[in-house]
Protein backbone atom coordinates (compact mmCIF):
# COMPACT_ATOMS: atom_id res chain seq x y z
CA UNK A 1 0.00 0.00 0.00
CA UNK A 2 1.02 3.79 -0.94
CA UNK A 3 2.91 5.22 2.47
CA UNK A 4 0.43 8.16 2.21
CA UNK A 5 -2.65 5.94 2.79
CA UNK A 6 -1.24 4.86 6.20
CA UNK A 7 -0.18 8.55 7.45
CA UNK A 8 -1.07 8.75 10.80
CA UNK A 9 -2.42 12.62 9.87
CA UNK A 10 -4.83 10.79 7.59
CA UNK A 11 -5.86 7.51 9.65
CA UNK A 12 -6.61 11.00 12.36
CA UNK A 13 -8.81 12.22 9.56
CA UNK A 14 -10.69 9.18 9.03
CA UNK A 15 -10.70 8.00 12.73
CA UNK A 16 -12.90 11.57 13.43
CA UNK A 17 -15.01 11.31 10.27
CA UNK A 18 -16.67 7.77 11.04
CA UNK A 19 -16.63 8.32 14.92
CA UNK A 20 -18.73 11.18 14.22
CA UNK A 21 -20.56 9.86 11.66
CA UNK A 22 -21.56 6.93 13.72
CA UNK A 23 -22.21 9.20 16.62
CA UNK A 24 -24.32 11.32 14.83
CA UNK A 25 -26.11 8.21 13.36
CA UNK A 26 -26.93 6.71 17.19
CA UNK A 27 -28.49 9.54 18.66
CA UNK A 28 -31.44 9.89 17.34
CA UNK A 29 -32.37 6.23 17.15
CA UNK A 30 -31.20 5.69 20.80
CA UNK A 31 -34.20 8.70 21.57
CA UNK A 32 -36.82 6.74 19.74
CA UNK A 33 -36.33 2.76 19.74
CA UNK A 34 -39.59 1.78 18.54
CA UNK A 35 -39.10 3.87 15.38
CA UNK A 36 -36.11 2.23 14.64
CA UNK A 37 -37.70 -1.19 15.11
CA UNK A 38 -40.41 -0.20 12.37
CA UNK A 39 -37.40 1.21 10.20
CA UNK A 40 -35.99 -2.03 10.42
CA UNK A 41 -39.56 -3.97 10.33
CA UNK A 42 -40.11 -2.53 6.85
CA UNK A 43 -36.58 -3.78 5.56
CA UNK A 44 -38.29 -7.00 6.21
CA UNK A 45 -35.26 -9.05 6.56
CA UNK A 46 -34.94 -9.31 10.13
CA UNK A 47 -36.88 -12.72 11.40
CA UNK A 48 -39.08 -11.23 14.55
CA UNK A 49 -37.49 -12.51 17.70
CA UNK A 50 -34.77 -10.69 17.15
CA UNK A 51 -36.34 -7.21 15.81
CA UNK A 52 -37.27 -5.37 18.76
CA UNK A 53 -33.35 -6.74 20.79
CA UNK A 54 -31.63 -5.29 17.83
CA UNK A 55 -33.24 -2.05 17.68
CA UNK A 56 -32.53 -1.70 21.25
CA UNK A 57 -29.10 -2.51 20.75
CA UNK A 58 -28.12 -1.36 17.86
CA UNK A 59 -27.88 2.10 17.99
CA UNK A 60 -25.57 1.64 21.71
CA UNK A 61 -23.01 -0.19 19.35
CA UNK A 62 -22.80 2.80 17.00
CA UNK A 63 -22.61 5.32 20.21
CA UNK A 64 -19.89 2.91 21.73
CA UNK A 65 -17.94 2.48 18.86
CA UNK A 66 -18.52 6.24 17.06
CA UNK A 67 -16.91 7.24 20.90
CA UNK A 68 -14.07 5.02 20.61
CA UNK A 69 -13.14 6.30 17.08
CA UNK A 70 -13.35 10.09 17.80
CA UNK A 71 -11.50 8.97 21.36
CA UNK A 72 -9.06 7.19 19.91
CA UNK A 73 -9.25 4.13 22.06
CA UNK A 74 -10.05 0.45 20.98
CA UNK A 75 -9.72 2.03 17.40
CA UNK A 76 -9.63 -1.70 15.73
CA UNK A 77 -12.26 -3.32 17.56
CA UNK A 78 -14.59 -0.44 17.09
CA UNK A 79 -13.74 -0.48 13.60
CA UNK A 80 -14.07 -3.90 12.67
CA UNK A 81 -17.57 -3.30 14.27
CA UNK A 82 -18.28 -0.83 12.07
CA UNK A 83 -17.01 -2.36 9.27
CA UNK A 84 -19.17 -5.01 10.08
CA UNK A 85 -22.06 -3.11 10.75
CA UNK A 86 -21.97 -1.27 7.26
CA UNK A 87 -21.54 -4.40 5.59
CA UNK A 88 -24.95 -5.14 7.10
CA UNK A 89 -26.59 -2.32 6.21
CA UNK A 90 -25.42 -2.25 2.87
CA UNK A 91 -26.60 -5.71 1.94
CA UNK A 92 -29.75 -5.07 3.33
CA UNK A 93 -30.33 -1.81 1.63
CA UNK A 94 -29.01 -3.44 -1.73
CA UNK A 95 -31.38 -6.71 -1.28
CA UNK A 96 -34.42 -4.17 -0.44
CA UNK A 97 -33.34 -2.02 -3.76
CA UNK A 98 -32.72 -5.06 -6.12
CA UNK A 99 -36.40 -5.75 -5.44
CA UNK A 100 -37.23 -2.17 -6.10
CA UNK A 101 -38.66 -1.73 -2.67
CA UNK A 102 -38.96 1.66 -1.32
CA UNK A 103 -37.99 1.63 1.95
CA UNK A 104 -36.35 4.37 4.83
CA UNK A 105 -32.99 3.63 5.40
CA UNK A 106 -33.44 5.17 9.35
CA UNK A 107 -29.65 5.97 9.25
CA UNK A 108 -30.09 9.12 10.81
CA UNK A 109 -33.59 8.42 12.77
CA UNK A 110 -36.90 8.37 11.03
CA UNK A 111 -37.49 10.42 7.87
CA UNK A 112 -40.27 12.48 7.12
CA UNK A 113 -43.08 11.12 4.37
CA UNK A 114 -41.74 10.87 1.12
CA UNK A 115 -42.88 9.46 -2.30
CA UNK A 116 -41.76 6.28 -3.51
CA UNK A 117 -39.25 7.79 -6.45
CA UNK A 118 -37.84 9.66 -4.00
CA UNK A 119 -36.75 6.34 -1.38
CA UNK A 120 -35.43 4.63 -4.18
CA UNK A 121 -33.12 7.59 -5.08
CA UNK A 122 -32.26 8.02 -1.65
CA UNK A 123 -31.36 4.01 -1.03
CA UNK A 124 -28.91 4.47 -4.01
CA UNK A 125 -27.23 7.48 -2.15
CA UNK A 126 -27.46 5.57 0.77
CA UNK A 127 -25.98 2.50 -0.67
CA UNK A 128 -22.73 4.78 -2.24
CA UNK A 129 -21.86 6.42 1.02
CA UNK A 130 -22.19 3.04 2.95
CA UNK A 131 -19.30 1.94 0.28
CA UNK A 132 -17.52 5.12 0.68
CA UNK A 133 -17.65 4.60 4.22
CA UNK A 134 -16.40 1.08 4.30
CA UNK A 135 -13.22 2.17 2.36
CA UNK A 136 -12.54 4.51 5.81
CA UNK A 137 -12.90 1.78 7.87
CA UNK A 138 -10.76 -0.51 5.48
CA UNK A 139 -7.96 2.51 5.92
CA UNK A 140 -8.10 2.94 9.34
CA UNK A 141 -7.96 -1.46 10.05
CA UNK A 142 -5.03 -1.24 7.40
CA UNK A 143 -3.38 1.72 9.55
CA UNK A 144 -3.78 -0.12 12.51
CA UNK A 145 -2.68 -3.89 11.71
CA UNK A 146 -0.73 -5.85 14.15
CA UNK A 147 3.05 -5.70 12.73
CA UNK A 148 4.23 -9.14 12.14
CA UNK A 149 7.65 -9.83 13.61
CA UNK B 1 2.95 -13.37 24.75
CA UNK B 2 -0.49 -12.64 23.83
CA UNK B 3 -0.81 -12.45 20.45
CA UNK B 4 -2.52 -9.22 19.39
CA UNK B 5 -6.13 -10.42 17.91
CA UNK B 6 -6.59 -11.80 21.30
CA UNK B 7 -7.23 -8.20 23.02
CA UNK B 8 -8.85 -6.99 19.77
CA UNK B 9 -11.52 -10.02 20.07
CA UNK B 10 -11.89 -9.37 23.50
CA UNK B 11 -12.57 -5.59 22.80
CA UNK B 12 -14.78 -6.23 20.33
CA UNK B 13 -16.79 -8.85 22.56
CA UNK B 14 -16.62 -5.83 25.25
CA UNK B 15 -18.34 -3.54 22.91
CA UNK B 16 -21.12 -5.44 22.32
CA UNK B 17 -21.52 -6.42 26.33
CA UNK B 18 -21.66 -2.82 27.06
CA UNK B 19 -24.05 -2.04 24.28
CA UNK B 20 -26.16 -4.57 25.09
CA UNK B 21 -26.18 -3.24 28.89
CA UNK B 22 -26.44 0.18 28.42
CA UNK B 23 -29.75 -0.70 26.04
CA UNK B 24 -31.28 -2.77 28.94
CA UNK B 25 -30.43 0.53 31.35
CA UNK B 26 -32.15 2.93 28.75
CA UNK B 27 -34.85 1.53 27.86
CA UNK B 28 -35.60 0.69 31.27
CA UNK B 29 -35.51 4.37 31.85
CA UNK B 30 -37.58 5.40 29.13
CA UNK B 31 -40.78 7.00 29.04
CA UNK B 32 -43.47 4.43 27.96
CA UNK B 33 -43.45 6.16 24.53
CA UNK B 34 -39.69 5.71 23.89
CA UNK B 35 -39.73 2.40 24.87
CA UNK B 36 -39.50 -0.67 23.37
CA UNK B 37 -40.49 -4.09 24.75
CA UNK B 38 -37.63 -6.92 23.82
CA UNK B 39 -40.04 -9.67 23.00
CA UNK B 40 -42.43 -8.58 19.89
CA UNK B 41 -45.79 -9.34 20.23
CA UNK B 42 -46.90 -8.08 16.82
CA UNK B 43 -47.16 -10.22 13.86
CA UNK B 44 -44.14 -9.48 11.77
CA UNK B 45 -44.12 -12.50 9.81
CA UNK B 46 -43.55 -10.86 6.15
CA UNK B 47 -46.39 -12.89 4.66
CA UNK B 48 -49.48 -11.43 6.30
CA UNK B 49 -47.46 -7.67 5.88
CA UNK B 50 -46.35 -8.02 2.23
CA UNK B 51 -49.96 -8.41 0.14
CA UNK B 52 -51.63 -5.26 2.08
CA UNK B 53 -47.99 -3.41 0.58
CA UNK B 54 -48.31 -4.37 -2.26
CA UNK B 55 -52.27 -3.66 -2.02
CA UNK B 56 -51.87 -0.39 -1.47
CA UNK B 57 -49.21 0.47 -3.56
CA UNK B 58 -51.87 -0.37 -6.21
CA UNK B 59 -54.56 1.15 -4.61
CA UNK B 60 -54.43 5.13 -4.94
CA UNK B 61 -55.38 4.88 -8.65
CA UNK B 62 -58.81 3.31 -8.01
CA UNK B 63 -59.82 4.97 -4.63
CA UNK B 64 -63.60 3.89 -4.10
CA UNK B 65 -64.51 2.18 -7.40
CA UNK B 66 -63.94 -1.04 -6.29
CA UNK B 67 -66.36 -0.81 -3.08
CA UNK B 68 -70.45 -1.02 -3.50
CA UNK B 69 -70.77 -3.86 -1.00
CA UNK B 70 -69.87 -2.31 2.67
CA UNK B 71 -71.13 1.06 2.36
CA UNK B 72 -74.36 -0.25 4.39
CA UNK B 73 -72.20 -1.38 7.64
CA UNK B 74 -71.02 1.86 9.14
CA UNK B 75 -74.66 2.87 9.53
CA UNK B 76 -75.66 -0.63 10.34
CA UNK B 77 -72.96 -0.93 12.60
CA UNK B 78 -74.97 0.20 15.41
CA UNK B 79 -78.50 0.96 14.91
CA UNK B 80 -79.81 -0.07 18.50
CA UNK B 81 -78.42 -1.23 21.39
CA UNK B 82 -79.60 -4.74 21.24
CA UNK B 83 -77.95 -5.21 17.61
CA UNK B 84 -74.56 -6.77 18.74
CA UNK B 85 -75.60 -9.73 19.90
CA UNK B 86 -77.20 -10.42 16.34
CA UNK B 87 -74.10 -8.47 14.11
CA UNK B 88 -71.40 -11.16 14.16
CA UNK B 89 -72.41 -13.85 11.52
CA UNK B 90 -74.00 -11.06 9.51
CA UNK B 91 -70.96 -8.45 8.56
CA UNK B 92 -67.95 -10.19 7.07
CA UNK B 93 -69.61 -11.86 4.94
CA UNK B 94 -70.83 -8.67 2.15
CA UNK B 95 -67.51 -7.18 3.03
CA UNK B 96 -65.37 -9.74 0.65
CA UNK B 97 -64.52 -7.28 -1.86
CA UNK B 98 -61.18 -6.24 -1.94
CA UNK B 99 -58.90 -7.55 1.15
CA UNK B 100 -57.40 -10.87 1.36
CA UNK B 101 -59.20 -11.71 5.07
CA UNK B 102 -62.68 -11.06 5.94
CA UNK B 103 -62.30 -10.01 9.21
CA UNK B 104 -60.04 -6.85 7.94
CA UNK B 105 -61.72 -4.58 5.94
CA UNK B 106 -60.43 -1.66 4.02
CA UNK B 107 -62.73 1.17 3.95
CA UNK B 108 -62.95 4.58 1.82
CA UNK B 109 -62.72 8.02 3.91
CA UNK B 110 -66.04 8.36 2.46
CA UNK B 111 -66.82 5.33 4.82
CA UNK B 112 -64.50 6.36 7.54
CA UNK B 113 -66.64 9.81 8.00
CA UNK B 114 -69.83 8.27 8.24
CA UNK B 115 -68.29 5.85 10.59
CA UNK B 116 -67.10 8.86 12.38
CA UNK B 117 -70.62 10.36 12.42
CA UNK B 118 -72.01 7.06 13.90
CA UNK B 119 -69.53 7.05 16.61
CA UNK B 120 -68.19 4.00 15.86
CA UNK B 121 -64.38 3.46 17.66
CA UNK B 122 -61.85 5.06 16.33
CA UNK B 123 -57.85 3.91 17.16
CA UNK B 124 -54.87 5.88 15.96
CA UNK B 125 -52.18 3.11 15.24
CA UNK B 126 -49.52 5.73 14.48
CA UNK B 127 -46.90 6.86 17.07
CA UNK B 128 -47.97 8.64 20.72
CA UNK B 129 -45.95 12.15 19.23
CA UNK B 130 -48.17 12.17 15.75
CA UNK B 131 -51.34 11.40 17.68
CA UNK B 132 -50.82 14.71 20.31
CA UNK B 133 -49.74 17.11 16.92
CA UNK B 134 -53.38 16.24 15.60
CA UNK B 135 -55.94 12.81 15.68
CA UNK B 136 -59.71 12.23 14.87
CA UNK B 137 -61.57 13.70 17.72
CA UNK B 138 -61.98 10.72 20.00
CA UNK B 139 -59.49 8.16 18.62
CA UNK B 140 -57.68 6.44 21.09
CA UNK B 141 -54.28 6.77 21.06
CA UNK B 142 -52.92 3.12 20.59
CA UNK B 143 -49.14 3.23 18.59
CA UNK B 144 -48.80 -0.11 17.46
CA UNK B 145 -44.89 0.03 17.62
CA UNK B 146 -44.86 1.40 21.36
CA UNK B 147 -44.30 -1.06 24.55
CA UNK B 148 -47.28 0.02 26.34
CA UNK B 149 -49.74 -0.72 23.63
CA UNK B 150 -51.27 -3.32 25.69
CA UNK B 151 -52.37 -1.13 28.67
CA UNK B 152 -53.82 0.81 26.04
CA UNK B 153 -55.75 -1.10 24.41
CA UNK B 154 -57.07 -2.64 27.60
CA UNK B 155 -57.86 0.42 28.78
CA UNK B 156 -59.78 1.03 25.26
CA UNK B 157 -61.43 -1.94 25.91
CA UNK B 158 -62.42 -1.26 29.34
CA UNK B 159 -63.88 1.91 28.79
CA UNK B 160 -65.47 1.01 25.45
CA UNK B 161 -66.66 -2.30 25.91
CA UNK B 162 -66.64 -3.44 22.14
CA UNK B 163 -68.10 -6.96 21.56
CA UNK B 164 -66.30 -9.01 19.47
CA UNK B 165 -68.53 -8.41 16.75
CA UNK B 166 -68.62 -4.81 17.24
CA UNK B 167 -66.95 -2.23 13.78
CA UNK B 168 -63.69 -1.01 15.00
CA UNK B 169 -62.38 1.48 12.86
CA UNK B 170 -58.30 1.73 12.38
CA UNK B 171 -55.98 4.25 10.70
CA UNK B 172 -52.47 5.60 10.68
CA UNK B 173 -50.95 7.56 8.26
CA UNK B 174 -52.21 6.56 4.90
CA UNK B 175 -49.74 6.41 2.00
CA UNK B 176 -47.98 3.27 2.21
CA UNK B 177 -47.90 2.75 6.04
CA UNK B 178 -48.68 -0.44 7.43
CA UNK B 179 -49.34 0.33 11.06
CA UNK B 180 -53.00 -0.18 10.89
CA UNK B 181 -52.81 -3.73 9.12
CA UNK B 182 -50.50 -4.51 12.56
CA UNK B 183 -52.86 -3.62 15.12
CA UNK B 184 -56.22 -4.91 13.21
CA UNK B 185 -54.27 -8.15 13.06
CA UNK B 186 -53.58 -7.89 16.50
CA UNK B 187 -56.69 -7.50 17.48
CA UNK B 188 -57.98 -10.25 15.13
CA UNK B 189 -56.03 -12.39 17.35
CA UNK B 190 -57.56 -11.22 20.12
CA UNK B 191 -60.71 -11.98 19.03
CA UNK B 192 -62.01 -8.50 17.21
CA UNK B 193 -63.15 -9.73 13.84
CA UNK B 194 -64.71 -6.52 12.26
CA UNK B 195 -62.03 -4.59 11.95
CA UNK B 196 -62.06 -1.90 9.29
CA UNK B 197 -58.73 0.17 7.92
CA UNK B 198 -59.30 3.62 6.98
CA UNK B 199 -56.41 3.21 4.70
CA UNK B 200 -55.89 6.41 3.70
CA UNK B 201 -55.51 7.52 7.39
CA UNK B 202 -55.24 10.67 9.04
CA UNK B 203 -53.32 12.83 5.90
CA UNK B 204 -56.47 12.33 4.00
CA UNK B 205 -58.52 13.00 6.99
CA UNK B 206 -56.77 16.64 7.41
CA UNK B 207 -56.73 17.29 3.36
CA UNK B 208 -61.04 16.88 3.51
CA UNK B 209 -61.58 19.01 6.14
CA UNK B 210 -62.93 16.88 8.85
CA UNK B 211 -62.68 17.91 12.41
CA UNK B 212 -59.05 17.17 14.47
CA UNK B 213 -58.30 17.31 17.80
CA UNK B 214 -54.87 17.77 19.23
CA UNK B 215 -53.24 16.82 22.63
CA UNK B 216 -52.20 13.37 24.23
CA UNK B 217 -54.35 10.75 26.29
Amino acid sequence: MKPWLLHPRLTLLVRLALGLTFLLAALPKIADPPGLAKTIWAYQLVPAPVLNPMALVLPWLELLCGVALLAGTWVRAAALWVGALLLAFSLALAVNLAQQRPIDCGCFGAAGPRTEAERLADMRWVLLRDLGLLLLVAQVLAATAPRKN
Amino acid sequence: MRPPWHSTTLRILTLGGTALLAALIANRLAAPTRRLAWRTALPLSPAPAKPPGELERRAPTLPKVPQPAPEPHPQGARPAAAAPATKPAAPPVPEQTRTTSAPITEISSQEAWQAFQTGLPFLDARRSGEFAEGHLPGAWNTPVWEADLEDRLLDFKAQRRPAAGDAIVIYCSGGDCRDSQLLAERLLAQGYFHLLIYREGYPDWVARRHPVERGGR
